[in-house]
């Protein structure tokens, strides 16, 4: 009987990830270059639909490997439930998409059976009789070809790209499905998910807002810039700040303008407490209409400033707040 | 809360193995490898049946780009380069021959010509370059040959078995703040290399590692240092010749310092202006930084920049202990080079002719070492013999006592160095002694509270914008660039020493000598003297200034995330 490969497709809420395609195309050149026969699977609480839609392609065989507690995802039912499947089906080579759920998972399957995983691969070359895969390192000025020296089953990843997903041959007939049903103990899952996390948007994009309330060291405490933040509400504007301010956390890393921050070119772009170095002003001299306020009259703020305001922001900002919330409650 | 960089520990790091590494691209280093491939490339062409490759040598460059990080005056005498590359002259970035030269004594209205160029002042035949593009140059030379130059990676720490280094460990990558790896943590990679060799440039953070491992300096004289403070000007045309060299003593500085200033006519009418300043001061508030900008205002050089334009800053340590200075360098599977070893003649304020040369040097020994397959102490101690038979040795036996003769001011100075003139180096003694530059800063107590005759050299710069420059004016047009969340790659050993003891004894003059205002002494009531210490560490230019200048010696520099630093176009 010939080696095996089996390709573990990738699925997330009953969602087949497509960049699966691109390791079905990866399996299917290895196959063509060794003679291996490709088989892949799918694992979730309900992967029949998936497993049909991949059969489609050019495949001996899929399986659904299925357990209701494969639902939601976590690395301990995963990893549990490939290493059951995996020890009996003992293929030669299982390949997968380099995503951040396999990142997650395949580490704690490698270990479960005592293999070794060569992760975020490129390519492959079958050099007599040998198979060998590629990686990047040195931040992809080197590659560096990888082989296993290890027993069967060989894990190996596949970055993002390194294939074409639309090259997936399909097949002449669907693949025949078989569904294996895994048993996962109870107490294998330690894991307990929590909500997925979404990388927050950028609370602001403060390119397009057209004011900015900027504050900078005059603010002084944390807790003073509360008064700033209150000054952009009655203007509809948003808060920014200097390097040093989101240097001490004072506000998030997206609020900085400057060098070091965003580029800013608002209608009217207030700076409070900024004394004006010029790794501030070249994120935001093309604004409108720049007023400063700063203690200092010497601050080179207000060369650049078209209006100057030579005074303590604290003395200056509140009745301000009150004058704008007058002004629009009149207009 | 501050959190210094160090490698993250307990990860899996990816080994390598190589025949060389070399750490630092700079002239040393470009030098040495390009010379194995020449000595590598002949081997082969000679013995097909026994062939060396190339493959496993490797270059480290913390800069993103080749040469973006550094800095130099500079002129170029092409005695090494001329050996390594017979011809330079039609290929280098030469930006002009030198075609005059002067050197001038400073009052604070006047100046001085000395009668005649002091000997080795004398720069017939050098070369008027741009550091940053030559080194460029060389490092395509030595990418032509097949040499892999890993640039956006530094060496972060060497690694050891028993007494021989066998390797260097890489930057960790993606590490946040407070030392958490990021979503994009990518650990250092350990090369384990046959030959490690340092060409990191003045205070090296790997030699200093390896400096007081093996205790190395325990014979030499203390490493002393001066830190360059340069601007690059565009000038109305006329103003200075292409090749013009002008070299000056005195004021700003008063005889208790040593330093002086360079002015370089380039090409296109950019002119090179900058100011040693010796990292041997006495008064705490000195600023190096500040020093450039009193320069500037002498009459005679504010007319050769008025209606000019600044339009590049940068800094540099540079070490000009000379040869008894030197550690030993070579041992059992290292090497260091070029300003990391002090190769640099301090009467000429010149070394890159130097790094070069102990680079080809160095690539001999390393050629032996990989044909043998031999890099133990008493091979690679080959390297130590060459030196010492070289002309690296001849021209630095000469002026071996020379800055040791200023350590106790300029007139001292000028009486020990006519001397050592006559006497081929030895002036008073065959070796004089040295004292390290920051023991001689002292403080607040022992000085005038207005500063003497020093006051115009202390404290920050104000700057007028056209002719001066404030610190933070000047380092935007250094270009500099960090990832800004990641640990501070300037290490404070114990910071208590700043809040409590420094602050009071000596003013945080840490705020003074960095000339890319890294330190910063911020308001904090629950401190004792209301002050705590606080860092720009993305600001650094790695000149290297604070990890010599601190008066406790509590701050070591190392290299931050790879790809961060200044960006030294023209430099």
């Amino acid at each position: 009987m010939p080696d095996t490969i089996l390709v573990v497709v990738e699925q997330r809420e009953g969602k087949l990830n497509r960049v699966s395609w691109e390791t079905i195309t990866a399996g299917q050149a290895i196959a063509a270059a060794t003679g291996w026969t490709l088989e892949a699977a799918v694992v979730g609480s309900a992967p029949a639909s998936i497993a049909a839609e991949v059969a489609g392609k050019k495949l001996a065989k899929v399986y659904a490997i299925e357990s209701p507690k494969l639902e939601p995802y976590t690395p301990d039912a995963f990893a549990a439930a490939l290493k059951q499947f995996l020890s009996s089906k003992q293929p030669k080579l299982v390949l997968m998409p380099h995503t951040y759920q396999v990142r997650d998972f395949v580490p704690k399957l490698a270990t479960a059976m005592g293999r070794t995983v060569i992760s975020d691969c490129i390519g492959f070359k079958h050099e007599s009789g040998k198979l060998v895969f590629t990686r990047q390192m040195f931040q992809g000025k080197l590659a560096a070809d990888v082989s296993f020296t290890s027993e069967a089953p060989w894990f190996a990843t596949f970055q993002n790209g390194a294939f074409r997903g639309d090259k997936a041959e399909e097949g002449a007939s669907a693949a025949p499905v078989e569904t294996v049903s895994v048993d996962i103990a109870d107490g294998v899952i330690r894991n307990k998910p929590q909500e997925v996390f979404k990388e927050a948007k950028q609370a602001v994009d403060l390119t397009q807002a057209e004011i900015i309330v900027a504050v900078g060291r005059g603010i002084k405490e944390q807790k003073n810039i509360e008064i700033a933040k209150q000054l952009a509400d009655a203007l509809g504007g948003d808060l920014a700040a200097s390097r040093p301010i989101c240097d001490s956390g004072w506000l998030p890393m997206d609020r900085q303008i400057g060098s070091s921050g965003q580029t800013v070119a608002p209608k009217l772009y207030l700076a409070l407490g900024i004394s004006g170095a010029i790794q501030h002003i070249v994120g935001m001299k093309g604004s409108r209409a720049i007023i400063a306020v700063n203690k200092d009259s010497e601050a080179p703020i207000f060369e650049i400033a078209d209006y100057a305001i030579v005074g303590n922001l604290f003395d200056i900002i509140p009745p301000l707040i009150e004058e704008v919330k007058k002004a629009k409650a009149g207009g | 809360m501050l959190f210094f960089r160090k490698p993250i520990e307990g990860v899996e790091r990816p080994q390598m193995p190589a025949d060389v590494v070399i750490v630092g691209g700079g002239p040393a280093g470009m030098a040495c490898a390009l010379r194995l491939a020449q000595l590598i490339d002949a081997h082969n062409a000679a013995h097909p049946d026994a062939q060396l490759s190339k493959e496993n040598i490797y270059v480290l460059e913390k800069a993103r780009e080749i040469g973006q990080h550094c800095l130099s005056g500079a002129l170029l005498d092409p005695r090494a380069i001329a050996e390594l590359l017979p011809d330079f002259e039609k290929e280098a970035p030469l930006d002009a021959k030198v075609i005059k030269e002067g050197v001038y004594f400073l009052t604070e209205k006047s100046k001085f010509k000395f009668p005649i160029t002091p000997p080795f002042l004398r720069d017939h035949g050098n070369y008027v370059i741009s550091l940053n593009k030559f080194v460029k140059w060389l490092g395509s030379k030595v990418e032509e040959t097949g040499i892999t130059i890993f640039t956006g990676f530094a060496g972060s720490e060497l690694l050891f078995e028993g007494d021989r280094v066998t390797g260097v460990r890489t930057d960790d990558k993606g590490v946040d703040k407070e030392g958490h790896p990021k979503s994009n943590f990518e650990p250092g990679y350990d090369l384990k290399a046959k030959v490690v060799i340092l060409a990191e440039g003045p205070r090296g953070s790997l030699t200093k590692q390896l400096i007081e491992k093996f205790d190395l300096a325990k014979d030499a004289n203390p490493q002393t240092y001066g830190v360059g403070i340069k601007e690059l000007w565009e000038v109305p045309s006329g103003r200075i010749a292409a090749g013009e060299v002008i070299y000056t003593m005195g004021w700003p500085l008063t005889t208790h310092e040593y330093g002086g200033a360079w002015i370089y006519g380039s090409k296109d009418n950019v002119v090179s202006l900058g100011f040693v300043t010796g990292l041997d001061y006495a008064d705490p508030r000195l600023d190096p930084q500040r020093v450039l900008q009193q320069f500037k205002r002498h009459p005679w050089v504010a007319k050769l920049l008025e209606g000019g334009k600044m339009i590049r800053y940068g800094a540099k340590t540079m070490p000009y202990g000379g040869w008894w200075a030197i550690p030993p360098v070579a041992g059992n599977g290292w090497m260091i080079l070029g300003d990391s070893a002090g190769f640099l003649n301090s009467a000429r304020l010149k070394g890159i002719h130097l790094a070069i040369k102990s680079g080809m040097l160095a690539a001999e020994t390393a050629f032996d070492a990989l044909k043998k397959d031999d890099s133990s102490a008493a091979m690679l101690g080959q390297f130590q013999k060459k030196v010492e038979s070289s002309w690296i040795k001849q021209e630095l036996w000469k002026v071996r006592n020379l800055h040791q003769g200023f350590e106790n001011g300029m007139f001292a100075g000028m009486f020990h160095t006519g001397l050592q003139m006559i006497t081929g180096g030895r002036g008073l003694r065959n070796r004089y002694p040295a004292k390290a530059g920051y023991a001689h800063m002292q403080k607040l107590s022992n000085l005038p509270a207005d500063g003497g005759p020093e006051a115009h050299l202390l404290g920050p710069a104000k700057g007028d914008g056209k002719l001066t420059f404030d610190k933070l004016t000047d380092l935007y047009h250094s270009g500099t660039k960090h990832e800004e969340d990641q640990p501070s790659h300037l290490v404070i050993h114990d910071t208590n020493v700043c809040n409590t003891k420094c602050v009071k004894e000596y003013g945080s003059p840490c705020q003074n000598f960095c000339p890319a205002n890294v330190y910063e002494m911020v308001d904090d009531a629950s401190q004792p003297n209301g002050k705590r210490i606080s860092l720009n560490p993305s600001n650094c230019v790695h000149c290297k200034t604070c990890d010599i200048a601190d008066p406790y010696q509590i701050i070591t520099w190392v290299p931050p995330e790879g790809g961060g630093g200044p960006n030294y176009d023209g430099m």
